[in-house]
């Protein structure tokens, strides 16, 4: 499994995740920053746990974002 | 004009004679990777203490704008008209749009790059002020604003189009922010605000051939040095200039303190006609003490391609090392309590004290008491009382100046 963590109130929206993987990220058209799919939020950090099958795509949007407030970890 | 990036920046610039401020909010500026940027619910304040003091405030939107930004850009707007701000700062057409439809006034963002007369006249159906772009010469923009005068060119208060003009701080290798480099290695758009300043950086080449490598030796060949005019500001003035801006959003309190009170020092020294040579000299050496990266007059004077700087980082003559937080301050003995937390002070010592209410204060110590007993020198872990006439607050920070 992959864990996902966003640091959302750092997000710039310059739509870089959402270019590597448009299946887990969404630019809110509210506030102009990007939401990460099924993220559930705890002290400003939005995490969700996926399958092995977004490892690739996760890593492609981290590696992206310009701000680096993207991380993807390894869980069993 | 000076540059806020900061509640320590905001107070520097109002003490040190600012007649107004520029800052960013939220994502959409070009300082968007700064760590400290301010959000919607600081408007309210900084327009407060703006107000408060008569300084004018100008809010940065001037970034490239995509689809999901608009509402945002346009909450920024509104918040903008909610909290009398005077103007937005902006280059992309839809915020031109949107804020001439609610009645914002607006000025024309560096970041439209304007450069000729009729493009100063296009802009004039949106805006009254216009920031011209920083690759002129100083004749192109002396005829640019003669022929404001010349074809009567007024914006929508009816008044002639003003010309502003950057006078002071950091120039981008490239046409103003018209740069992908930093797209390109890091995903990491400028026009996004979200530059990673690789020019800043110095460079290898490497022969394919042999795969030997040169390093560009002694120049940090695409960091271009900082621009500073204070000493042809009379030349600004008269090819028409009315707002210097400073840059350096990104930049300390103490940076934006140092520049914004020589420049004041010079505006009014030309004023009263006293503006002199030697005057230039004293200033210079002060505009040094701060955050640079070696000065040059950039394209202004249209002398010589692009100086390059020669270092990483600062050329600043003088660093500041923190010393400890504030205490309290003793109203009736004009005295300011600190804590010693990092390194001692002696009798002598030039001191930095910066804060969000308190902005920034610069002295050089007289008088140190520890316990209450006057002594020369403190050490590291006391708390000291030091002769101050201005307030001090627990949220301060004390620094102390050394030669770098």
């Amino acid at each position: 499994m992959v864990r996902i963590i966003q640091q959302r109130g750092k997000c710039i929206g310059c739509n870089a995740c959402v270019e590597a993987d448009a299946f887990r990220w969404r630019i809110s058209r509210h506030d102009g920053k990007c939401t990460l799919v099924h993220g559930v939020e705890k002290k400003g950090f939005f995490g969700v746990v996926v399958g092995d099958e977004e490892l690739e795509s996760s890593l492609a949007a981290a590696h992206n974002c310009p701000v680096n407030i993207i991380k993807v970890q390894k869980v069993s | 004009m000076a540059p806020v990036g900061s509640f320590e920046s905001l107070w520097a610039a109002i003490h040190a004679g600012a007649d107004s401020i520029y800052f960013g909010i939220e994502q959409l500026n070009m300082r968007a990777r700064s760590i400290a940027n301010f959000t919607i619910d600081d408007l309210s304040e900084i327009t407060a203490i703006c107000l408060e003091n008569k300084v004018k405030s100008y809010l940065t939107l001037n970034t490239i704008l995509y689809d999901h930004d608009i509402n945002l850009m346009r909450r920024v707007v509104d918040a903008a008209k909610a909290n009398w701000i005077d103007a937005i700062i902006a280059s992309d057409y839809a915020v031109l749009n949107y804020a001439n439809k609610i009645g914002v006034e607006v000025h024309i963002s560096t970041q439209a790059n304007v450069s000729n007369i009729d493009t100063v006249e296009f802009f004039a159906a949106f805006a009254d002020v216009v920031v011209l772009a920083r690759e002129l010469s100083l004749l192109q923009v002396a005829s640019i604003s003669r022929e404001i005068k010349r074809r009567n060119i007024t914006g929508p208060s009816g008044k002639l189009m003003k010309l502003e003009l950057f006078a002071h701080g950091a120039l981008c290798m490239a046409i103003s922010g018209k740069c992908y480099l930093s797209l390109h290695s890091d995903f990491a758009s400028a026009n996004r605000g979200a530059c990673v300043q690789n020019c800043r950086r110095s460079y290898i080449v490497t022969d394919k051939e042999q795969g030997i490598e040169f390093e560009v030796d002694n120049e940090y060949i695409m960091s271009a040095k900082d621009l500073c005019t204070i000493d042809f500001l009379d030349e600004m003035i008269q090819a028409g200039v009315t707002v210097l801006k400073i840059e350096g959003r990104g930049r300390s309190a103490d940076y934006v303190h140092t520049t914004i009170s020589c420049y004041r020092e010079a505006i009014d020294a030309y004023m009263e006609g006293t503006y002199h040579k030697d005057k230039v000299v004293a200033w210079k050496d002060r505009l040094s003490t701060v955050f640079n990266r070696g000065f040059w007059d950039g394209y202004y004077l249209g002398r010589k391609m692009g100086e390059w700087s020669n270092v990483y980082g600062s050329k600043a003559t003088k660093k500041k090392i923190y010393l400890g937080k504030g205490i309290k301050y003793f109203q009736k003995a004009a005295a300011a309590e600190f804590k010693l937390e990092a390194f001692g002070l002696q009798v002598g010592d030039d001191i930095l004290i910066t804060g969000p209410k308190t902005g920034v204060l610069q002295t050089t110590v007289k008088e140190i008491r520890v316990n209450d007993v006057s002594c020369l020198s403190a050490s590291k872990g006391d708390a000291v009382s030091i002769a101050l006439e201005h307030k001090i607050r627990r949220s301060d920070k004390l620094y102390k100046f050394v030669d770098s």
